[in-house]
């Protein structure tokens, strides 16, 4: 009886780990699936102008007292990538670098632009610690309602011409990619690409 | 009859709680500017002591695993940190401030803040509190050999697929466009 039971108790053990290991691998499973379609880029918020029209215009001077125009046609046939941070959001903190290696990557062809709104100060202490400097960083908060913000980090995509190309709240290195990805393949989001894709079946 | 726990539950218990926080202590330690990022996304300890508030959350994670394999003493230990970080998702959960990173497992597994992680947590501490038992006397056989090491090892699966199931809900959420 005893070595009945002993018997059964190691079998059941083995039983229940075996479950547990494939419930556990069942949800990595469905983890990566969302990574798969949710990546969805960057989410798009409504507000602000839509993919297609032109962004608004600005003409400001940076944190640094350099004028800096945003919207219209590109003097330098330069496309703008235009980040919305704050000092107090942790999450742009790690984006920072990531921005800042796309726009090297992309050198010549992007202009990488920092907005923020608040006070100048906090801005130039944030800008001079995390080595900004070599790139515009305007503060205003008109900007920002122009654009519809509403969650940070927040990045818009124009073209040379001033046309929004993508945009959207961006967490990852792929949701900013992700962006270029929508110009170069002139889709605005994997929701949209999703959508024909399942139109023209 | 006072209420005791059988050595081997004890011991399983114990074994279990010791690797959840060990891992913890690791993921922090793996990426330490993650964690203090982390940690000051909660906005409960100043900028100044952030450093230090990271290494003394790490020591004692440490400090607590390891002691919580030697004694069931150490289980009241493990409750404690177990509620500070419950009270600090709580606080900001009540704060309304849901999406900074938990922070829990490292960057990798960036989780909002939700109410479930409270939940999960609220379990932890009552297998924490059951671990402050008294230990009842029994001599251990071969077969708690498998009773402990199965049962750790279940306790880890289970936690990493409620962690699961937890990182991917705002993601469903995200695609029902809720």
């Amino acid at each position: 009886m005893e070595q009945a039971l002993l018997v059964s108790n190691v079998l059941l053990w083995i039983a229940v780990l075996a479950l547990g290991a494939l419930v556990f691998a069942l949800v990595r499973q469905i983890g990566v699936l969302y990574e798969r379609v949710a990546p969805a880029g960057a989410l798009m918020l409504a507000g602000g102008p839509r993919v297609g029209e032109p962004a608004p215009r600005f003409s400001l001077d940076d944190v640094l007292g350099r004028a800096t125009l945003l919207g219209g046609d590109d003097p330098e046939r330069r496309e703008t990538l235009l980040l919305f941070v704050s000092p107090t959001c942790p999450v742009c903190k790690t984006l920072l670098p990531v921005a800042k290696s796309l726009a090297a990557r992309e050198s010549g062809r992007v202009r990488l632009v920092f907005a923020s709104d608040g006070q100048a100060e906090d801005h130039v202490a944030f800008l001079r610690k995390h080595a900004l400097d070599a790139y515009p960083y305007v503060v205003s908060t008109e900007l920002g309602l122009a654009h519809g913000v509403g969650k940070l980090p927040h990045a818009v995509l124009w073209d040379a011409r001033g046309i929004v190309r993508a945009k959207g709240l961006v967490n990852s290195r792929e949701h900013l990619e992700s962006l270029f990805e929508a110009l170069d393949h002139g889709v605005a989001s994997i929701q949209e690409f999703v959508a024909r894709a399942g139109g023209s079946r | 009859m006072a209420l005791t726990l059988d050595p081997a539950l004890s011991l399983a218990l114990r074994g279990g709680l010791a690797l959840l926080l060990a891992a913890a202590a690791w993921h922090k330690l793996r990426d330490l500017t993650a964690f203090r990022a982390a940690l000051a996304g909660y906005q409960l300890v100043p900028e100044r002591a952030l450093r230090v508030a990271a290494c003394v959350l790490i020591a004692a994670e440490l400090a607590t695993a390891s002691a919580l394999v030697l004694s069931s003493r150490a289980a009241g230990a493990a409750v404690t940190l177990l509620a500070l970080y419950t009270g600090a998702v709580a606080l900001n959960l009540a704060r309304g401030r849901r999406e900074i990173d938990c922070g829990c497992f490292g960057p990798a597994a960036r989780q909002p803040l939700s109410f479930a992680l409270v939940v999960r947590n609220l379990g932890l501490i009552a297998l924490g509190l059951v671990c402050a038992l008294p230990v009842a006397a029994r001599a251990l056989v071969l077969l708690d050999g498998l009773t402990i090491a199965a049962g750790i090892a279940l306790g880890a699966l289970l936690h990493g697929a409620i962690n699961g199931l937890i990182a991917n809900a705002p993601r469903l959420r995200a695609l029902r466009g809720v």
